[in-house]
């Protein structure tokens, strides 16, 4: 009996033990930034989720159960970004988060769909919802459409099926308004950006009718675009459309100048997205078509709560969002977070992701509601559904929005030199 | 296409024959496997970056300057590391080895990731050359090889240091006799290479961006030219960088960009197994023939 007594006691202490941070953690909601916060999307996305959880704080912060908790950020750097690092190392960085800090949610997530889909099971067993901002393979929604287990992840960035479709017309206006053809594709060799490639190799071929020349994938870190953009030249490629989220990439398109290729660029290079890219490139990216991925992130007279999110970025860090993927749904996710919690009354992450799967607000990127497969529905008016973009270099150094025609500011304009093919 | 295969390949061949001078001339003279190689090419760029970008220097300052601190970085690792090992491959390997490794993580970890790591380039137009367009960086690179190329045999048939070079890679033992400070000549090589590794650098990397990422490659590259070429001769890494550069530009250009890596991996396997000394290395020939 005393042997009994004994261990009872020795068990209650240790539970005591455990359950003791989870007590502690009740007041504040802690929140997870994990990603490559060395990388220009990772830096930026972190600094737009402590934005909104300063004006949140400042706010009062949020209600929980009749009680206003503040949110508290803890970040680690996953490097899943960064060539070589694998993708074991980069989940054990988001596991030694959350066992340590114990956040209530994460925001942003990896960088790497590779990344993302192996730690969907590590995000089941710890029950901790994601709200992911940066990797865009479709396959974590298809996933989790399919297995209820993984319901702790969602996607409020744009993904690569909903990529497609802006770039789809941004071609369709292409073909329409100049009589363009043939493409040459060119990615970099990440999930996404294969995803993207493979499935408008689809589109152009079957939808739009036009010929794809060639297609050349690269590693991450190539930085010679030399024998591909011959290449594109040699078979006559009218449009180039380059898939890159690497900071080398954005050496192409001086490449693509230098060569005097005359195809106009038309796709997503990361290092372009942003105001300091024309001073970068020497000024010499006039003519490039470019996508923002999500509205925010680019700010647009056309959808104020845009403009407001990135003006209050810049007055907070003295300088603009450089990058055109992850800040402005990272600011969003924030806002979906709070409200999801105060419309649960509780920290309870099943009563948490219940509550988000319920989402039908307005946001920094348009109106936010999402798919059974926890994936944000973008679509091309930002009063009916979240929005990405695109828009084109001018010769004097501007972004003029230019698809979807919801928020246009201009048309899509030949690069200097280059003539229609109708 | 074949004009421009061939004008692209010429070019990518001077690109890896920069890149692997400095290793080559480092390992012919002291003998030292310089594994950090990779991480002083690298070094150099950022250098070079911050000279221009954080100091405001203008560029005829901030480019020698890389050069000058590169190098001197290079004989301090040789004076407190490299002399206390000389002589025992494996520790002058895992020396260097581990150094380039902290040098690039040390970029890396802080937060030397991003675009906006570009150098300059040193004329900022295109030439037409038949019906294909070329950066004249690229020309500037073709020159630089030439130079460089041409310097090192100048300054090694005709200088003081440059014949006391040459003395310690023909016979060490001899060359003491006749008083030479091997392991000053020995510092004063790994210095070289170095500096020959950073001129590469400022020539080659406005083509591309500074990225801690291209250490590793720019050693794989210069370990194959090496390697195929017969490590420590230089008409062997001439020869080598012809081979592999067109055999990468070829196959970027009929098959596929993303193969163009394997090219300096397949040649190092090919080379291992027909020839191991390389194609003018005289290191090894003795085992080979028995």
């Amino acid at each position: 009996m005393r042997k009994l007594t004994c261990i009872l006691a020795i068990t209650m202490l240790i539970s005591g033990l455990l359950l003791a941070p989870a007590a502690l953690a009740a007041d504040k909601i802690v929140i997870g930034v994990t990603t490559s916060l060395n990388f220009l999307e990772g830096k930026e996305a972190h600094n737009a989720v402590n934005l909104a959880v300063g004006e949140i704080n400042k706010a009062g912060g949020v209600k929980v159960g009749g009680k206003m908790l503040p949110f508290v950020v803890e970040s680690i750097d996953i490097r899943d970004a960064a060539p070589g690092v694998p993708v074991p190392e980069a989940l054990l960085g988001m596991e030694k988060l959350i066992l340590e800090k114990k956040p209530n949610a994460l925001v942003v997530g990896p960088f790497r769909s590779e990344a993302l889909l192996a730690g969907m099971d590590m995000l089941a067993k710890h029950k901790v919802p994601l709200l992911g901002t940066i990797a865009m393979s479709p396959k974590t929604e298809a996933r989790v459409a399919k297995n209820p287990k993984y319901k702790y992840v969602f996607r409020v960035s744009l993904d690569a099926k909903y990529f497609v479709g802006y770039i789809a017309g941004v071609m369709g206006f292409m073909g329409k308004e100049f009589g363009f053809n043939k493409v040459f594709i060119m990615n970099q060799d990440v999930a996404w950006a294969r995803a993207t490639a493979g499935i408008m190799t689809k589109i152009f071929k079957g939808k739009l009718k036009w010929d794809v020349v060639g297609h050349e994938t690269f590693p991450t870190g190539a930085s010679d675009f030399a024998p591909a953009l011959m290449k594109a030249k040699m078979k006559g490629a009218q449009v180039i459309m380059p898939v890159f989220d690497m900071p080398q990439s954005g050496i192409l398109i001086k490449q693509w100048k230098a060569m005097k290729v005359p195809a106009v660029m038309a796709g997503f290079i990361s290092p372009l997205t942003g105001p300091t890219a024309w001073k970068t490139f020497d000024a010499k990216i006039g003519g490039v078509v470019n996508a923002v991925f999500e509205l925010g992130s680019i700010p647009s007279a056309k959808y104020p709560p845009s403009k407001k999110f990135y003006d209050a970025y810049v007055a907070k860090y003295g300088k603009p969002l450089e990058a055109g993927h992850g800040p402005a749904p990272a600011y969003a996710s924030v806002y979906l977070l709070k409200a999801a919690i105060e419309k649960a009354g509780s920290l309870d992450p099943d009563a948490i992701v219940a509550a988000l799967r319920a989402t039908d607000a307005p946001s920094v990127m348009g109106h936010v509601k999402f798919t059974k497969g926890n994936q944000v529905i973008y679509g091309k008016d930002p009063k009916k559904a979240a929005l990405g973009c695109f828009f084109q270099w001018s010769d004097d150094g501007k972004r003029v929005i230019v698809y979807p025609p919801a928020i246009a500011e201009g048309k899509i304009k030949l690069p200097t030199g280059m003539k229609a093919a109708k | 296409m074949l004009q421009g295969t061939l004008i692209y390949g010429f070019i990518n061949s001077v690109v890896l024959m920069l890149v692997a001078l400095g290793f080559s001339v480092t390992f012919g003279i002291s003998g030292v496997a310089n594994f950090a190689y990779g991480a002083l090419y690298v070094m150099a760029g950022y250098l070079s970056w911050l000279g221009l970008h954080s100091l405001g220097l203008p560029y005829w300052l901030a480019a020698p300057g890389a050069v000058a601190i590169t190098a001197g970085v290079a004989a301090m690792i040789y004076w407190f590391i490299l002399l206390r090992v000389r002589g025992l491959v494996v520790s002058e390997v895992i020396a260097t080895f581990g150094m380039g490794l902290a040098i690039l993580e040390l970029f890396r970890y802080l937060g030397f990731i991003g675009f906006e790591y570009t150098l300059p380039p040193l004329i900022d137009a295109s030439v037409m050359i038949g019906d294909t367009y070329v950066d004249a960086q690229r020309l500037c690179i073709v020159g630089a090889g030439i130079l460089l190329a041409a310097f090192l045999w100048f300054f090694t048939h005709y200088t003081k240091t440059g014949l006391a070079f040459r003395g310690i890679a023909q016979d060490e033992r001899t060359a003491l006799t006749l008083g030479i400070n091997a392991d000053k000549v020995a510092a004063w090589s790994v210095a070289f290479g170095a500096g020959y590794a950073a001129l590469a650098a400022l020539v080659i990397l406005p083509l591309g961006t500074i990225a801690v990422n291209e250490g590793y490659n720019v050693l794989v590259n210069a370990l194959a030219v090496c390697i195929v070429g017969g490590l420590g001769s230089t008409v062997g890494i001439i020869v080598a960088s012809f081979l592999i550069g067109f055999a990468q530009i070829l196959t970027a250009t009929y098959l596929e960009t993303s193969w163009m890596m394997l090219v300096s991996l397949v040649a190092i396997l090919a080379i291992l197994v027909i020839k191991p000394s390389g194609l003018f290395g005289h290191q090894k020939q003795l085992e080979e023939r028995i």
